[in-house]
């Protein structure tokens, strides 16, 4: 796209730009961390936090159509992009007062009952309060319409990564020409498939009794598209996540994944902050430290930090500190310091900085083995649910395949993992019998004793236990306390993972809480029934798929 | 699971919803115990925590208008008792009509409402209009609106009624399924259950669309029939939207919750049975989103957030089956609501427990007991306006 021209848009009124293929959040970022939400109840400042269209830290009015997620929109000339949900600005938000008068918490349950004769009040300024973005604009869905993609194809891959890419190369080898759905909004050609791009799939419902029953899999291409597609077999390569970290202030702005501290670089790959604390000892913290490189100021970490970290930290002499409780981020309206203490009664210490890179654990996108019906199994190593593969990287759901990191595979083992579900699917199962792909292992797991420890500290700051409906952690304590028990209910109870998130960031640590609170491994405390879709899909593009017309090829 | 502490209850409830638990509730305020309430899901499991929420007033006999008027002042009044919030909103209820026909029938509706002393108006496609924003102009002829009908919050209802009837004294037992019922002559003698064997003289199925299951594992044959029903919210938006809208053609219904999400759903014929679970379906997501944005087409642009099902529990004439059954003495019914249970709850389960007292009902029997379903004649009358 050498050579594009830059769109120019308005936000908030100002004139601003984007360069060819930036993202909205990349063109309001450049290298400075935007304040674009507040928080739904206590009014809180957001900044982006995960980086990848998930959390509501960057949710804007784009031409009228509310929770636009910036990290996920390419801007056009002429867009009109507003704040909302802060009055007058999100940086200077006078509801934040709400955070100050409401030290304990607004309790939405019990409260607000009395007098008979306020209700109403309440009624009408709660309802203010709530909701990130106004109803849309008369005429914005109309933009929006545009005739549903119908695909009739052998294999879908799910997931344009690299063991989704690698899946269909294999494939192409043989002769078969797969559909690749890739989320991402701008992905490289692929040689010998079919390229379905900027497209999310966001429902796999079990395929009918019939034993010839096709997968019928449905999402939207960005903006809201419909998208249909029926497959022989389909391959689940969603990769994974970046997961967060329960700690006093763990939504201050500047606290981000190591998703969101990538999706935040600038094109000369140059950070929104100058000095970051990575935290992880793992893979991952490797990664933040290759890519952040100067701007790291220390590496904390749970557990351990791995040799291959300490290597790479000591070369450019950053302090680490293994073994550290994360115990609250300060700042007003942007992280300043983090406080910590060393594991095992240590000593208490404090890192200034302005961002925290979490990196220290990586989740597998899983929603649909769940929505399709596939058995999963816990790993308590990484405090997840995997699903159930036979030595061919299939599910228990017949023609249903899953590779790479959603699979639990180690990235070493990507490229074996990917084979051997093509040459299944092709019919060619390998004979040389090479080592399977090396899968991430159950054992102890590292953050339920962490967990327990950090339990013992003295609590200071807002633990913010579910980011997109601001329930706080002793929201979720009360309702064990009441006696409700299993995450099903204290989801109910307390309404963590009910936002737009469902649950993905909030559900891993909170199965981790219940377990420590009611004293029962994590399996045992249940899990939220992950139901469709998987991220939020426009009503316009599930209703253009209610068009009768008879299927038909995609382009 | 959490195991009865007895071996013996004068009271053994099957099904910890709304209904189950409000009728314990009044059954250990009138001070009849031991009650146990027994459900194999967990609390909030079934349909009273799957349901949108809504509370009207609006029916096709005086009956359930009634019924409906006494459970919205129970409601009203539920935050001083129980100590939750539901956040009962009472802004209206709006049903749509989109042929002359069907303003016909609300307008009968509307009329024995009014006779009720309820303020229901008439509405035209202007009046409409003014209730709700950017509705899709020609899409309706007309329709009904009452102010006083509106919506709450299911969950709070639950752990109110839950901890309400716990503080006098009733057990809940979670985890715990119905499996059986012994019988000495036709007398409830026992309920067989897979926490063990208990002993009780009283049973009452409250167990919503599995109602007819567990009936029949009592091995009494009831017309009742579980019908799967799907709903969606969206994401959160700032408040544009007060009264529940409900569409007479084909039940379309959908309202805006106290947190912002647009909560609805759609009448689709599924199957009938509890056999298939309560999962969602494409044709539902498909079908729903096109009604709603054929009807409001600014909400194409807003994202549906989640979508789930839950069953309804159905009769023949579209009333709830509430006393003893006369094959067995001691089995009272507390079924049928369809998918109305929650509507109905406060006002129902006081005549449920008095019947469970064998104190006498103010209740048409042709119209709720389970006699009528035994005797040959064709019911005396029917309530059809099963929707939303």
């Amino acid at each position: 796209m050498a050579g594009a021209p830059e769109r120019h848009f308005l936000f908030d009124g100002n004139a601003r730009t984007a360069r060819p293929g930036e993202t909205l959040l990349g063109a309001l970022t450049r290298g400075r961390l935007p304040i674009l939400q507040r928080s739904i109840r206590y009014h809180r400042p957001r900044a982006p936090a995960c980086g990848v269209g998930y959390c509501t830290g960057c949710l804007l009015r784009v031409n009228g159509r509310p929770n636009v997620r910036a990290c996920r929109y390419l801007p056009f000339d002429g867009d009109v992009v507003r704040t909302e949900n802060s009055w007058p600005s999100p940086r200077l938000d006078l509801l934040g007062v709400l955070d100050v008068l409401f030290p304990g918490g607004i309790d939405t349950l019990r409260g607000f009952r009395r007098p008979a004769w306020a209700t109403g009040t309440y009624h009408r300024v709660v309802r203010r309060l709530a909701g990130y973005g106004a109803v849309p604009d008369l005429g914005a869905a109309a933009g929006l319409a545009a005739p549903p993609v119908r695909w009739t194809v052998d294999v879908a891959i799910v997931g344009g990564g690299t063991s989704g890419r690698a899946v269909a190369a294999r494939l192409a080898s043989v002769g078969i020409r797969a559909l690749v759905l890739d989320r991402q909004l701008s992905a490289p050609p692929l040689e010998g498939a079919d390229l379905a791009s900027r497209t999310t799939v966001t429902f796999l419902p079990p395929p009918g009794g019939a034993p010839d029953a096709r997968f019928a899999l449905l999402g939207f291409e960005e903006p809201a598209r419909g998208v249909e597609v029926q497959a022989r077999a389909v391959v689940v390569a969603t990769g994974g996540y970046d997961a967060s970290l329960l700690f006093g202030g763990n939504d201050r702005p500047g606290v981000v994944t190591a998703d969101g501290a990538f999706a935040l670089l600038d094109r000369d790959g140059r950070p929104p902050f100058e000095r970051a604390v990575v935290v992880g000892g793992g893979e991952r913290a490797e990664q933040a430290l290759a890519r952040l490189g100067s701007r790291v100021t220390a590496v904390v970490a749970p557990g351990a930090i791995d040799p291959a970290v300490v290597r790479r930290a000591s070369e450019a002499d950053i302090p680490l500190y293994p073994r550290s409780l994360l115990l609250r981020a300060s700042g007003r309206s942007r992280v300043r310091t983090l406080h910590l203490r060393a594991r095992g009664s240590g000593a208490r210490f404090s890192i200034s900085c302005d961002a925290v890179v979490l990196a220290h654990r990586r989740l597998p996108t899983s929603q649909l083995f769940f929505q399709v019906g596939a058995r999963t199994e816990w790993r308590a190593g990484t405090g997840a649910y995997y699903p159930v593969l036979s030595s061919s990287g299939e599910t228990t759901v017949p023609g249903l395949f899953a590779v790479g990191e959603a699979a639990g595979v180690l990235s070493e083992s990507t490229g074996t993992s990917a084979e051997r579900a093509a040459d299944t699917i092709a019919g060619r199962p390998r004979t040389d019998d090479p080592a399977p792909p090396r899968v991430a292992q159950d054992g102890p797991s590292e953050l339920e004793g962490y967990y327990r420890e950090l339990w013992r500290e003295p609590r200071a700051g807002r633990w913010v236990a579910c980011a997109c409906e601001d329930v706080l952690l002793e929201e979720v304590e009360d309702a064990v306390r009441g006696g409700y028990r299993g995450i099903e209910v204290v989801k109910r109870y307390s309404g963590l993972g009910t936002g737009l998130c469902q649950g993905r960031y909030c559900l891993p640590d909170a199965l981790l809480v219940l377990s420590l609170l009611e004293n029962r491994p994590p399996p045992e405390v249940g899990y939220i029934t992950q139901r469709p879709p998987v991220v939020p899909t426009p009503l316009a593009a599930f209703a253009a798929l209610d068009d009768p017309a008879p299927p038909r090829e995609g382009p | 699971m959490t195991a009865p502490a007895r071996s013996a209850y004068r009271i053994v409830v099957v099904g910890a919803g709304i209904v189950g638990l409000y009728t314990a509730y009044h059954l250990a305020r009138a001070g009849a115990g031991p009650i146990l309430v027994i459900d194999r899901g967990f609390l909030s499991s079934g349909a009273s925590g799957r349901n949108g929420g809504g509370v009207r007033q609006q029916w096709e006999t005086r009956a359930t208008v009634r019924l409906a008027r006494e459970s919205v002042d129970a409601y009203r009044r539920f935050g001083r008792e129980f100590g939750y919030n539901l956040w009962f909103r009472q802004t209206g209820y709006l049903f749509l009509a989109e042929t002359d026909g069907e303003l016909a029938r609300l307008r009968s509706v509307h009329d024995l409402v009014v006779s009720e002393g309820l303020p229901s108006r008439v509405l035209g496609p202007d009046g409409v209009a003014r209730l709700v924003d950017g509705i899709a102009p020609d899409s309706v002829v007309g329709g009904t609106y009452l102010s006083t009908d509106g919506t709450l919050y299911p969950f709070p209802a639950v752990w109110g009624v839950y901890e309400g009837a716990r503080a006098l004294g009733v057990e809940v037992a979670l985890g715990v399924e119905a499996l059986g019922v012994e019988t000495s002559g036709n007398r409830v003698a026992a309920i067989v259950t897979s926490g063990g064997r208990l002993e009780t003289t009283t049973i009452v199925n409250a167990a919503g669309g599995w109602s007819a299951e567990f009936s029949r594992r009592a091995g009494l044959t009831v017309p009742n029939r579980a019908t799967r029903h799907e709903i969606l919210a969206t994401e959160p938006l700032k408040p544009f939207l007060d009264p529940m809208v409900v569409r007479a053609s084909d039940g379309l219904y959908f309202s805006q919750t106290m947190r912002g999400e647009i909560v609805g759903g759609l009448t689709l014929r599924n199957g009938v049975g509890t056999e298939g679970g309560m999962p969602s379906s494409p044709r539902f997501l498909k079908e729903m989103s096109r009604a709603l944005v054929r009807l409001v087409p600014r909400l194409g642009a807003v994202g549906v957030l989640r979508a789930w099902s839950g069953f309804y529990d159905d009769t023949p004439d579209g009333f709830p089956v509430i006393g003893e059954d006369p094959r067995c003495q001691g089995f009272v019914h507390a079924n049928g609501f369809g998918g109305h249970g929650f509507m109905l709850a406060p006002a129902a389960t006081l005549r449920i427990a008095r019947a469970v007292l064998g104190e006498p009902l103010d209740l048409d029997p042709t119209a709720f007991s389970p006699a009528r379903f035994l005797a040959p004649e064709r019911p005396a009358s029917v309530e059809r306006l099963q929707l939303g």
